[in-house]
C-alpha cells in the first residue's frame, strides 16, 4: 500500500490550497472530499437558465490591474488559473427609519432612512466620504487608514526581514491594534459614534460585533476592500475551486471525491492514515485537516486518542454564526428592478452590536443583498439578473423545527428577508423570481458536515481573536504530524482566510519533509 | 485629540495567557448542544435508504405500484420526508451491471413520515431497469434508494398560485403526491390536471384522481384521451392537449404556472403549443427528459463518428480501459462495463456524475447542458448526457 507524503481531509478553500501547496512542492498528496465537486462553499449551482454562487459576497484580495492582492497572489503562486472581475465599491449601509428615529430622511429612492452610506473606493476618498455623512470623522477615519498601512508595512517586513529595523517602531501601535476592540479603538482615535457605525459595517464577514472584534483583524480586511474595492472570480467561486483542483493534478497530485474519511487510522499514538467510506485505508505521514475539530473528534478519532487540550479547547469556544441564503435568478435586469449598488447592507439598526442581538434569530430586518451583474454584466442571459440574499443567525435556529415543517418554514424566511429587502429600496421583487433556492443552517451542514451548520469556525472573541490564534498555532495542534486549516483556524472564515492557512500548513508540511530528507 | 497611545500595547501579552487560562479551566469532555440543523441534514438527505417491499398493486398490463418501507435490519428506520414531485435513484445491479434509474415518487409527503413510499413503475419498452423491476421485485424484495431529489417542485415565492399540470402515461407520478399533498394541506395551490393517456382504459390513478377531485376543491382533472373511440365523456376531452385546450382550462386575465412531466415526445409537441400562448418563462416548468438514447438523431451532431471506441477511466486508485459504442453515453458504456459511477438523474441535471475529462471530445445534445460555466474551461462533464466521439480519458468519483 502506498504512503502519501500528505493526506488532506476536505477539498474546501483550505484543504485546496494545502493540497496544492504540498503537490507543487512535489509532496506526494492524496486530497480526499466526501462531497463530488471541490469547494465547500466555495461552487455554483445551476437552475434553469441561471448559474448562482453560493457563498462569496466579495474578495478583498485580488487587487488591481497593476498589484495582485493575497488571494490573487495566491493563485499566482500556485499557477491557478482564474478570470478575476474587479469592482470600484465598498459597500452601501442602508438602515430604515423607525418611528421616532431623530435625524431621518427621504433618501434617492424614496424612503425614509436614518443611514444610507455609500462608500467608495480608496482611503481618502473613504474619509471624506464619511465625514460628509458624519461631520468631523475626517482624521480619525484617515488615523485608522494609517495605523492598518503601517499594520501591512510591518507584515511585509516581516516576511523581508532586511527591511524589519525601520518598521520596528511602529509595534507598539501593532500591538495596542492587537489587544483592543473596533469599539475601544475607534473610541481612542476620537471617532464619533455615528461615523463607527458605518465604518464597522463589514462586521458580519467576521461574524463579531465591534465589542469583540479585535481592530487590527477588521482593520486589515476594511483595508483591502478601500484599498482595492471588490474583486470575484468570473465563473462564480466554482472556477476558483476548479483552478486549484487542476493545479494539484497537474503537479502530480491525487484527488478523489465522493471519497468520506470515516475514521483516522492511529499508530503509536499518532495519526498514520485514513479510512475512506468506511472500506479503504490509506496511509500518510501528515495530515492536513480542513475539516472542523469538532468533526474529526466527533466522528474521527476516539475519545481515547484525543489529546485533552483539544476537548478543552471544543469545550471552550462558541461556534461561529450560520448564514441564510436566497438565491433569486430575476426576470428582469437590475436596471429594471432600480438596483445601483452590488452590495446593500440592509440593518434594523446602525449598530453593530445591536444588529449582532437581534441577529440572534430569524426576521430581524437585517439582510444582504448583492446584485452579481453589477460587476459581472453578462453573468445571467440578456434581460435577467441575479441576486443574491444574506442574513446571519446565532446558534440553534432551527431548533423545533421538524422535517414535514422545513419547506414552510423555509419560504417563510425567504419571503421575509425579499420584502426585508423590497422596502428598504423601495423596489419589486417578489413577481420577477424565475428561479429560487433558499439554503438554510441545514443546507449547509449538509453540504459542510459543520456544527450548527456554519461556515465560519468559531466565534473570534476578545480572548480568541486572529493574532493570539497566530502565536499560539503550533501549540493549538493536537499532533506532530497532524495541522488544521480552513475557518476554523487563525483567521476565521472568510476566502482569503482559508487559502492563507491551507498554504500554511501545506508549508509546514513541505519544510517538515525537507527537513526529514536531510 | 484621542489618541490610540491611550491604548495600552502590554495587553497583548494578557491577551495570550489568557487565551491558554480559558483552554485550561475548560472540561476535557466533548460539548453537546443542540444542533437540529445537522439532524434535519441528516435526516432529509440520508446517503442511502434501505427499503424492502411491503406490497405491490398492479395497475394494467403494465404498470405496478411498489409500496416501499424501511428495512430496519439494514439500518433504516425512518424514510426521509420530502416535497412532492421528487423522486427517488433507484440502485440495482443486474447481470454484474450496476445500474440507477430516478423515479418520481407516487405517494403523499404525508405518507412518508408513516413510513411509506410508493414508486409506480411502468414497462419500458427494451427498458433494462423496468424489466428487471418487473421479474424481480415482489413482497419482500430488498430495494436500495437515494435520499429523495429533484427540482420538479411547486415554488410559492416563484409559481402562480393556479398551475395547469400537463402529464402523459407514467409521468403522472409527480402530480399524484402533488394532488395529494395538496389535499392533506402540505401544498397551497390550486391545481388544473390535464392528463394525456390513449384512451380511457389506459389511464393510470384513475380512481384515486377521482377521489381527490372529489375530496379536494384544489383539484381539478381532466383527462385528454388521443385515441379514445366515441364521443367524449364528460370530464374528458378527445385528441392531444394543445394550446387552445390549455387555455379553454386556464384562468382568465391571472397569472398561471404550467408544471410538464411526461415522454419525450409529449415535450417536444406541448412545448411547440406552449409557444403559441406567450407564458414568460418563469411560468413554464418541466420535469427532467430522462435518459438520452440514440445521439446521432440530433441536428448539431457531427459526422464521421467511429461506432466504438476507448474509454480510460480513473477511479479513486484504480483504472479501467473498456470498450464503448459512441451511440451510448459514458455512463452507460462504463456500467455494461461492470464499473460503478455516480448517478442520479441521468438527464444532465443534478450534475452529481460531475468528472474530469482528461482527453478526448464528447457530444452532449443541447438540451441536456446543465453545466457549469467553469466546468467548461476546466474540461468537466457530466457522463450521464455525454456521448464520446473519440477515445476517452476521464477521472470519475468513486459511486456512493
Amino acid at each position: 500500500m502506498k504512503t502519501y507524503d500528505v493526506i488532506v481531509i476536505g477539498a474546501g478553500n483550505g484543504g485546496l490550497a494545502a493540497a496544492a501547496t504540498c503537490a507543487k512542492e512535489g509532496l506526494s498528496t492524496l486530497l480526499l472530499e466526501r462531497h463530488n465537486i471541490p469547494g465547500g462553499s466555495a461552487s455554483s449551482f445551476v437552475r434553469g437558465r441561471f448559474e448562482f454562487e453560493p457563498s462569496l459576497h466579495e474578495l478583498c484580495g485580488v487587487g488591481a490591474p497593476d498589484k495582485s492582492g493575497q488571494v490573487e497572489g495566491m493563485f499566482d503562486r500556485l499557477g491557478g488559473d482564474v478570470d478575476w472581475y474587479t469592482h470600484e465599491s465598498t459597500f452601501r449601509l442602508v438602515v430604515p427609519a423607525k418611528e421616532g428615529d431623530d435625524g431621518a430622511f427621504v433618501n434617492e429612492d424614496g424612503v425614509l432612512v436614518t443611514v444610507d452610506a455609500r462608500m467608495p473606493v480608496g482611503f481618502e476618498s473613504f474619509a471624506q466620504k464619511l465625514d460628509e455623512l458624519v461631520p468631523g470623522s475626517y482624521e480619525s477615519c484617515m488615523a485608522a487608514f494609517d495605523l492598518s498601512t503601517r499594520l501591512f508595512k510591518a507584515l511585509n517586513s516581516l516576511e523581508n526581514p532586511s527591511q524589519l529595523p525601520g518598521s520596528l517602531k511602529d509595534i507598539p501601535d501593532i500591538m495596542r491594534m492587537v489587544s483592543h476592540t473596533m469599539s475601544e479603538a475607534l473610541d481612542a482615535l476620537g471617532m464619533p459614534k455615528k461615523a463607527q457605525d458605518i465604518f464597522n459595517t463589514y462586521w458580519c464577514y467576521l461574524g463579531s460585533p465591534a465589542s469583540k472584534l479585535d481592530f487590527l483583524y477588521y482593520m486589515a480586511m476594511l483595508h483591502s476592500y478601500v484599498e482595492y474595492g471588490t474583486g470575484v472570480p468570473r465563473y462564480r467561486s466554482h472556477e476558483m475551486s476548479l483552478a486549484l483542483d487542476k493545479v494539484i493534478r497537474r503537479h502530480g497530485g491525487d484527488i478523489w471525491y465522493n471519497s468520506e474519511v470515516t475514521k483516522i487510522i492511529m499508530k503509536d499514538g499518532k495519526p498514520a492514515g485514513v479510512v475512506i467510506n468506511g472500506e479503504k485505508e490509506v496511509y500518510g505521514k501528515y495530515i492536513i485537516s480542513n475539516a472542523y475539530p469538532y468533526a474529526v473528534f466527533k466522528d474521527l478519532i476516539d475519545e481515547k486518542d484525543t489529546p485533552k487540550k483539544q476537548l478543552k479547547m471544543l469545550k471552550s469556544r462558541k461556534t461561529a454564526c450560520t448564514l441564510t441564503t436566497v438565491y433569486l435568478g430575476m426576470n428582469k435586469t437590475k436596471e429594471e428592478l432600480g438596483i445601483k449598488d452590488y452590495s446593500i447592507f440592509i440593518a434594523p439598526d446602525s449598530d453593530s452590536d445591536k444588529q449582532y442581538d437581534v441577529a440572534q434569530n430569524y426576521k430581524s430586518g437585517y439582510c444582504i443583498i448583492n446584485c452579481l451583474n453589477e460587476i459581472i454584466p453578462d453573468c445571467t442571459p440578456e434581460g435577467t439578473s441575479q441576486l443574491f440574499l444574506t442574513t446571519m443567525t446565532f446558534g440553534d435556529v432551527m431548533k423545533d423545527i421538524r422535517p414535514q415543517d422545513y419547506k414552510k418554514f423555509k419560504t417563510e424566511i425567504a419571503r421575509d428577508m425579499i420584502e426585508t429587502c423590497e422596502k428598504a429600496l423601495n423596489i419589486s421583487i417578489m413577481p420577477y423570481i424565475e428561479e429560487i433556492e433558499i439554503a438554510l443552517p441545514p443546507t449547509f451542514a449538509r453540504y459542510l458536515n459543520t456544527p450548527l451548520g456554519t461556515p465560519y469556525g468559531y466565534m473570534l472573541e476578545k480572548w480568541d481573536s486572529m493574532l493570539p490564534r497566530t502565536v499560539q498555532y503550533l501549540s493549538d495542534q493536537p499532533f506532530d504530524n497532524f495541522f488544521f486549516c480552513g475557518a476554523t483556524q487563525e483567521r476565521g472564515d472568510g476566502y482569503g482566510c482559508a487559502y492563507y492557512t491551507g498554504e500554511k500548513a501545506g508549508n509546514l508540511v513541505v519544510n517538515a519533509i525537507k527537513k526529514e530528507g536531510k | 485629540m484621542a489618541d490610540i497611545k491611550s491604548l495600552k500595547a502590554r495587553k497583548f501579552i494578557n491577551v495570550l495567557s489568557h487565551r491558554q487560562a480559558k483552554f485550561e479551566v475548560a472540561q476535557a469532555k466533548f460539548p453537546t448542544f443542540s444542533d437540529n440543523a445537522s439532524v434535519l441534514a441528516k435526516a432529509l438527505h440520508p446517503k442511502r435508504q434501505y427499503l424492502k417491499i411491503e406490497s405491490i398493486l398492479e395497475r394494467g398490463e403494465d404498470c405496478k405500484s411498489y409500496t416501499l418501507v424501511p428495512d430496519e435490519e439494514k439500518g433504516t428506520t425512518a424514510l426521509a420526508y420530502f416535497g412532492a414531485g421528487k423522486y427517488l435513484t433507484v440502485f440495482e445491479t443486474i447481470e454484474g451491471m450496476p445500474v440507477t434509474r430516478a423515479y418520481s415518487i407516487s405517494s403523499s409527503p404525508k405518507d412518508s413520515l408513516e413510513g411509506k413510499y410508493v414508486l409506480t413503475i411502468k414497462l419500458v419498452g427494451g427498458g433494462l431497469m423496468s424489466r428487471y423491476i418487473f421479474d424481480t421485485w415482489e413482497i419482500g424484495s430488498k430495494v436500495e434508494v437515494s435520499a429523495p431529489a429533484g427540482n420538479f417542485e411547486y415554488q410559492p415565492l416563484r409559481d402562480a398560485k393556479k398551475v395547469i399540470c400537463l402529464a402523459g402515461g407514467s409521468g403522472i407520478t409527480p402530480f399524484v403526491s402533488m394532488a395529494n399533498a395538496i389535499a392533506d394541506g402540505d401544498e397551497d395551490f390550486e391545481m388544473t390536471l390535464l392528463y394525456g393517456s390513449r384512451n380511457s382504459d389506459c389511464i393510470l390513478f384513475k380512481d384515486e384522481l377521482a377521489e381527490l377531485e372529489k375530496k379536494c376543491d384544489k383539484i381539478k382533472v381532466i383527462h385528454v384521451l388521443s385515441e379514445e373511440k366515441g364521443r367524449a365523456k364528460k370530464g374528458t376531452e378527445k385528441g392531444f392537449i394543445t394550446a387552445e385546450l390549455i387555455k379553454k382550462y386556464a384562468p382568465e386575465n391571472e397569472v398561471y404556472s404550467v408544471f410538464i412531466c411526461g415522454p419525450q415526445q409529449m415535450y417536444d409537441f406541448v412545448d411547440k403549443e406552449l409557444e403559441k400562448l406567450n407564458l414568460e418563462k418563469k411560468y413554464i416548468r418541466h420535469e427532467m427528459f430522462g435518459e438520452f438514447h440514440n445521439p446521432a438523431t440530433q441536428a448539431d451532431y457531427p459526422s464521421e463518428v467511429p461506432e466504438t471506441v476507448k474509454i480510460t477511466v480513473t477511479i479513486q486508485d484504480n483504472t479501467y480501459t473498456v470498450e464503448g459504442k459512441t451511440s451510448d453515453s459514458v455512463m452507460q458504456t462504463l456500467e455494461k462495463n461492470g464499473i460503478a459511477v455516480p448517478a442520479r438523474c441521468r438527464s444532465g441535471e443534478c450534475g452529481f456524475c460531475h468528472s474530469h475529462l482528461l482527453s478526448g471530445k464528447i457530444y452532449v445534445p443541447k438540451h441536456l447542458e446543465y453545466r457549469r460555466l467553469a466546468d467548461y474551461k476546466f474540461g468537466c462533464i457530466h457522463p450521464c448526457c455525454s456521448f464520446p466521439l473519440t477515445d476517452l480519458e476521464l477521472s470519475v468519483p468513486t459511486a456512493k
